[in-house]
């Protein structure tokens, strides 16, 4: 009677308990899901985006080349500021732009003959980055684009300017980010 | 003696509750919501400038072009010349977003209506329109000009340099 009893309890002991592994094996999945999903352009946080009625949902992030327009000091925002002077090492007054290259690693432009210059070649380079990939070639070339990530309180020179350095380059589609305006 | 002790036992082990797997489920929700919360996705607004490639040179004339312009004060004007035409109010930057009266800058049917009978007008080629906006224009304001030009269906503009006073 009592060996049975010790059985019994072996028997309880082998059991492994499978739940707690499929909950985490389950959070996993839904955080790199969502992550992947979000990786896809890199966006940098110093923008207020400006809000538009009419907008799309941007489906296929895959081809656009990223530049932000940064606003001057003054209408900036002064938490956002401090992490703009952190990440580029100087003041918007002078750094207009930034665009982040494949790896996700972002780089200012200063507005002058040579930081324009930069900022062309940087959206060539990208451009004929993608040209090399079997998507963008023939049809898919139109997928090229440039998304133009301008704060709201950007005077319309930056962002005109960031057009011309990529037609330039040779980048004639303009994808405007914004966001859905609200009531 | 032994019989009893044996039974008390199987009760005390029975109250006992896993609650690890549903602590794990909450907090998998917990996640779900907080994602799914934070998640205001960027949209867009897609323009193509056209290309200066040498397009086949068509017998039928030109269609006459949409000209919109924004002054430095953000003022939208449609045509040109002694056509010209207000639309809206100058831009006001102390209206930020959630504020009232807001999303009533941002609106601009006057000029989806008439970018909309144009393209009507423009036959296959579709109309052709110039955007010259000045240099000290709010980007914002250039943004609400590309959503009336979205709603009315068009998708390739002209944008000429900024001009500065």
């Amino acid at each position: 009677m009592s060996k049975k009893k010790k059985q019994n309890q072996e028997e309880v002991k082998a059991e492994l308990n499978m739940s707690p592994m499929i909950d985490c094996c389950f959070l996993l999945l839904i955080f790199f899901v969502v992550n992947a999903t979000q990786i896809t352009v890199s966006k940098d946080p110093s923008i207020m985006m400006p809000n538009a009625i009419k907008c799309d949902d941007l489906k296929d992030a895959n081809g656009c080349i990223v530049v932000n327009v940064f606003p001057p000091e003054q209408r900036m925002d002064v938490k956002l500021l401090s992490k703009f002077a952190e990440k580029y090492g100087g003041s918007p007054d002078t750094i207009w732009w930034s665009a982040a290259d494949a790896g996700g690693k972002s780089q200012g432009f200063a507005n002058d003959p040579a930081g324009r210059e930069a900022l062309a070649d940087f959206i060539k380079k990208q451009r004929t980055a993608l040209e090399e990939k079997p998507e963008f070639q023939g049809e898919g070339k139109s997928q090229i684009r440039l998304y133009l990530r301008g704060d709201a309180n950007t005077p319309w020179l930056r962002s005109s300017l960031a057009i011309t350095c990529a037609a330039k380059a040779g980048v004639n589609n303009i994808v405007f980010g914004t966001f859905p305006a609200k009531n | 003696m032994a019989r009893h002790k044996t039974i008390q036992t199987e009760e005390q082990e029975d109250p006992e509750m896993n609650i690890s797997s549903m602590i794990d489920c909450c907090f998998l929700l917990l996640i779900y919501f907080l994602v799914a919360t934070s998640l205001v996705s960027e949209k867009k607004i897609d323009m193509t400038l056209p290309a200066n490639s040498s397009s086949s040179p068509s017998s039928s004339p030109p269609p006459e072009p949409g000209n919109i312009t924004i002054d430095a004060s953000g003022q939208v004007q449609w045509g040109t010349g002694e056509s010209l035409m207000p639309i809206g109010a100058p831009f006001d930057p102390s209206l930020t977003p959630g504020t009232p009266g807001y999303r009533d800058q941002r609106d601009m049917s006057d000029l989806v209506n008439e970018l909309q009978t144009l393209s009507a007008n423009a036959g296959e080629t579709g109309p052709v329109i110039y955007l010259q906006a000045n240099a000290a224009t709010y980007h914002q304001r250039v943004i609400d000009v590309m959503s009336a030009l979205a709603k009315a269906g068009i998708q390739r503009v002209n944008l000429k340099p900024a001009v500065e006073d």
